[in-house]
């Protein structure tokens, strides 16, 4: 199967990793054969019709250079749009920036790859949350499958535990702690008893908060969340907009210990329930299953006949993240297998 | 007095001095014969053509502009060469104005549009014989003979309504061909039609597509029910060999129409297969032959092969933009169905398998294909089939070449490929792949393509074809 992956960063280096690690040269024994035809990012793109050697391109990384000034495939002058329109390939991984205003360049690579019949596998909230019904009827158009896994829960599969293992039975309602650096701020205020300020601080030193932290912090990561789960689990044609949302930034150490004083802390929820999904710090009793801590993500799945589900594991990392696009491809490769010998 | 249908293509008409030799031709032939042309657009116009309408769709109307003012400018030098009267030069330069300003028209409408249709994109490719006809018609008038010139449609071409590549419905084209041209013909008259396009019953404008102008001549020649269909072009003929790789290639003066067939399908420079298909069946001979050496009888190509000429190796030619691709996998033994299931996966991806070739074995088929569809076919067989326990391997080699060894002797003929084969190896090269029809019509093989011509070499001299 031919990829282009358009975006090579933490999580595009981790899809490569996989893909050369696990599946070269194992062709037969997986069945399964994942070929980067190429790679492009905002610098250019390198190009290569019989698949591309990651570890090439992350030694010129790591030198300081954009890939495509790699001497043999590297095109500096061409744009990932191009390279959509222009590559023979059957799947674009588009892994970019997240961008929760207009969804670009996401959104632009994505109906490109529709256009020109080319899957798509994200894991970029962005053009979801902004977007989703009208994406997802774009693809089901041109006939192609629009795949993102990776989104919510990174790898930890969130989004099929709902669609396949439940399926059958009615879910009713989704609660999950969605986003690990608010989690992980909310669990140092109340295990070591330190103010938001401080213990944002130290989430930033470890890496678990961007510099400009307020796409955690305000609830817009875990809205995203909440709407592409909103579609894809209980079809309600929903978009960031529609969202209920309010995030951390006024918990105190007060509310926090009020809260442990009944037996329960307090959490930022995302909850599809009834009509308005909601993004809110809530107080949830301590043995709920749902009470994770630190980075971890949790969700529930409240069923008609199953009763509740929860799922807990890292909701984030590059590498985990990769491993939810392997899962998405070889989704789509059983689909057009069974398309091409039905 | 013999009939002869002649058509002229591109090259032959390429240039206004070009298109003088073409009328001081078929002069010296209508003397003592019924002549009727077939002239395809001036050479690159019909390309431009497609490409212009093509950007119409997105560009601005000065583009457009441009592009009519240079090709206007093309074929009124073609005029000032082509034709030495002043009163016929100023004809057909009116005709060529007039024209080029309705194909402006045309072409604005497009752009404003912002579609292109497969309709349109005929309506288009239609003005470059619309522009070259006249200027043969002149030509010829010039030299003083009575001429008359018509589009396909006028003459009578009735096809179907698949634009871009439209079939002929031949019994209603013959019945007005007969009606509008054959009288001229037979009145002394040279006919002139332009190649390539055609209208549907409705008048609307087609065009043939595949075998293009070849395929109006052929058509031409069954409703005028000639003695000969004559192609000139810019080669002598059919050649043993393409003479790029063996300079002492030799022409063929006589094949059958199968092995035209199977030589066009292999990349001779001859007639599309799909142009021969209306003079197969009237039996009617086609000639091909230079319009700058008319003096060689070129090539014909008949029903049956010349008795005299008995030659078992008739042709060797090699293809190169071919990639081959192995498909693998124990599993493949036994199983009811695995080929099917390969050549489904390919059909339904769109692609074309030109030579097959498999062991008793069953673990493995060998496939030639265009190469530029070789990392498709990968990619879909892949998908498709690895990990189910049938296939565990798809490989592809696109650095190879096919040599196909060709000739209607061959059938029958006690040891010609294993003369072929000890040929190669003689020479050390390493045969991929071996395929034959049951036709027995030619022998193909695929060897790496740096060999190619070493063993197109080696075939040509061990089969004395040099010397045909
Ligand atoms: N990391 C995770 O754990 C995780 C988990 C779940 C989802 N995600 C999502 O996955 C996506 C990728 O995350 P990441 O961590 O890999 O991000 P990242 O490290 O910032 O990498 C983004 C890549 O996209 C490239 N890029 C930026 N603008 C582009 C453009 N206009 N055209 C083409 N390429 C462009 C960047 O190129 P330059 O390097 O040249 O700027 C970089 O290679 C994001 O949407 C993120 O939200 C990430």
């Amino acid at each position: 199967m031919r990829i282009i992956l358009v975006g090579y960063g933490v999580v595009g280096k981790g899809v490569t990793t996989i893909i050369t690690r696990k599946y070269a040269n194992n062709t037969s024994d997986y069945g399964f054969n994942p070929k980067i035809v190429a790679i492009a990012d905002i610098d250019g793109a390198v190009i290569n019709p019989r698949g591309l050697s990651p570890q090439k391109l992350e030694e010129i990384k790591q030198k300081g250079f954009p890939i495509s000034k790699d001497p043999d495939f590297g095109q500096p002058n061409i744009t990932a749009l191009e390279v959509i329109r222009t590559v023979e390939a059957e799947v674009v991984v588009e892994v970019t920036p997240v961008n929760i205003k207009n969804g670009e360049p996401a959104i632009s690579h994505i109906t490109e790859a529709f256009k020109t019949g080319k899957h798509v596998v994200t894991t970029n909230k962005g053009p979801l949350a902004l977007a989703m019904p009208a994406l997802t009827e774009l693809a089901e158009y041109n006939n192609v499958y629009l795949r993102f896994s990776g989104t919510v829960g990174g790898g930890t599969p969130m989004l099929e535990f709902a669609k396949r293992c439940l399926a059958g039975d009615k879910i009713l309602a989704i609660r999950g702690i969605l986003n690990g650096t608010t989690n992980y701020i909310l669990t140092e205020m109340s295990q070591n008893r330190i103010s938001f300020q401080e213990a944002l601080a130290t989430a930033q030193k470890l890496g678990y908060a961007e510099r400009e932290p307020s796409m955690d912090i305000d609830g817009f990561d875990t809205a995203c969340k909440v709407v592409i789960l909103a579609n894809w689990i209980m079809n309600k044609k929903v978009t960031l907009k529609d969202v209920d949302r309010t995030g951390i930034r006024d918990v105190t150490l007060q509310m926090l210990d009020e809260a442990s004083k009944r037996g329960n802390t307090i959490k930022l929820i995302g909850a599809i329930d009834g009509d308005k999904p909601t993004v809110k710090p809530t107080e949830i009793a301590k043995i709920n299953p749902l009470c994770v801590s630190g980075v971890l993500n949790a969700v529930t799945f409240s069923t008609e006949y199953a009763g509740e589900q929860t799922l807990i594991g890292r909701g984030a990392g590059g590498i985990e993240t990769a491993s939810a696009v392997l899962r998405d491809l070889l989704d789509i490769r059983h689909r057009l297998a069974n398309r091409l010998l039905s | 007095m013999k009939k002869i249908v002649m058509k002229f293509g591109g090259t032959s008409v390429g240039t206004g001095e070009n298109i003088r030799h073409v009328a001081d031709l078929v002069t010296q032939y209508a003397k003592d014969c019924k002549v009727a042309v077939v002239v395809s657009a001036l050479a690159g116009v019909t390309n431009s053509l497609l490409e212009v309408a093509c950007q119409a769709k997105k560009s601005d109307v000065k583009h457009i502009e441009n592009f009519t003012k240079k090709l206007l400018q093309k074929h009124i030098e073609a005029i000032s060469t082509a034709i030495i009267s002043k009163q016929i030069q100023k004809e057909v330069s009116q005709i060529t104005e007039k024209t080029i300003s309705e194909l402006e028209k045309v072409l604005t409408g497009i752009c404003y549009v912002g579609e292109l249709t497969a309709k349109s994109k005929d309506y288009v490719a239609s003005f470059g014989e619309r522009l070259s006809a006249p200027i043969v018609w002149g030509a010829i008038k010039d030299h003083k003979l009575e001429t008359q010139w018509f589009t396909g449609k006028d003459a009578g071409i009735v096809t179907d309504s698949n634009f871009g590549e439209a079939e002929p419905l031949m019994n209603y084209t013959t019945h007005l061909i007969r009606e509008r041209v054959d009288p001229l013909l037979e009145k002394g008259v040279v006919p002139i039609v332009t190649g390539f396009i055609a209208a549907n019953q409705d008048g609307v404008v087609t065009t043939v597509g595949r075998g293009g102008s070849d395929y109006t001549a052929t058509i031409l020649g069954v409703a005028l029910q000639v003695d000969e269909v004559w192609i000139w072009t810019d080669v002598d003929g059919i050649m043993t060999t393409d003479p790029k790789i063996v300079p002492s290639a030799r022409m063929l003066p006589q094949l059958s129409y199968q092995e035209a067939t199977e030589m066009a399908i292999f990349g001779a420079k001859a007639m599309h297969p799909r142009a021969l298909g209306p003079v197969i069946k009237e039996n009617i001979p086609v000639r091909i032959r230079s319009v700058f050496h008319p003096e060689n009888e070129g090539t014909l190509i008949t029903k049956e092969a010349d008795a005299k000429f008995t030659e078992v190796v008739k042709a060797v030619a090699l293809i190169k933009d071919v990639a081959m691709i192995n498909v693998g996998g124990a599993g493949m033994v036994g199983a009811p169905g695995s080929y099917a299931k390969v050549f489904e996966v390919l059909g339904k991806s769109g692609i074309n398998i030109m030579m097959i070739s498999t062991a008793v074995s069953e673990a493995n088929i060998s496939m030639v294909i265009r190469r530029n569809l070789v990392g498709r076919a990968v990619s879909t067989l892949e998908i498709a089939l690895l990990g189910k326990g049938l296939v565990s391997e798809v490989t592809a080699e696109d650095d190879v070449a096919v040599v196909a060894v060709m000739g209607a002797n061959m059938k029958g003929t006690l040891g010609v490929a294993s003369k072929i084969f000890s040929t190669v190896a003689k020479a050390g090269i390493n045969i991929r792949m071996i395929a034959q029809g049951s036709s027995e019509l030619n022998i193909s093989f695929v060897v790496k393509e740096k060999d190619g011509p070493t063993v197109v070499r080696a075939i040509h001299e061990a089969f004395g074809l040099d010397k045909i």
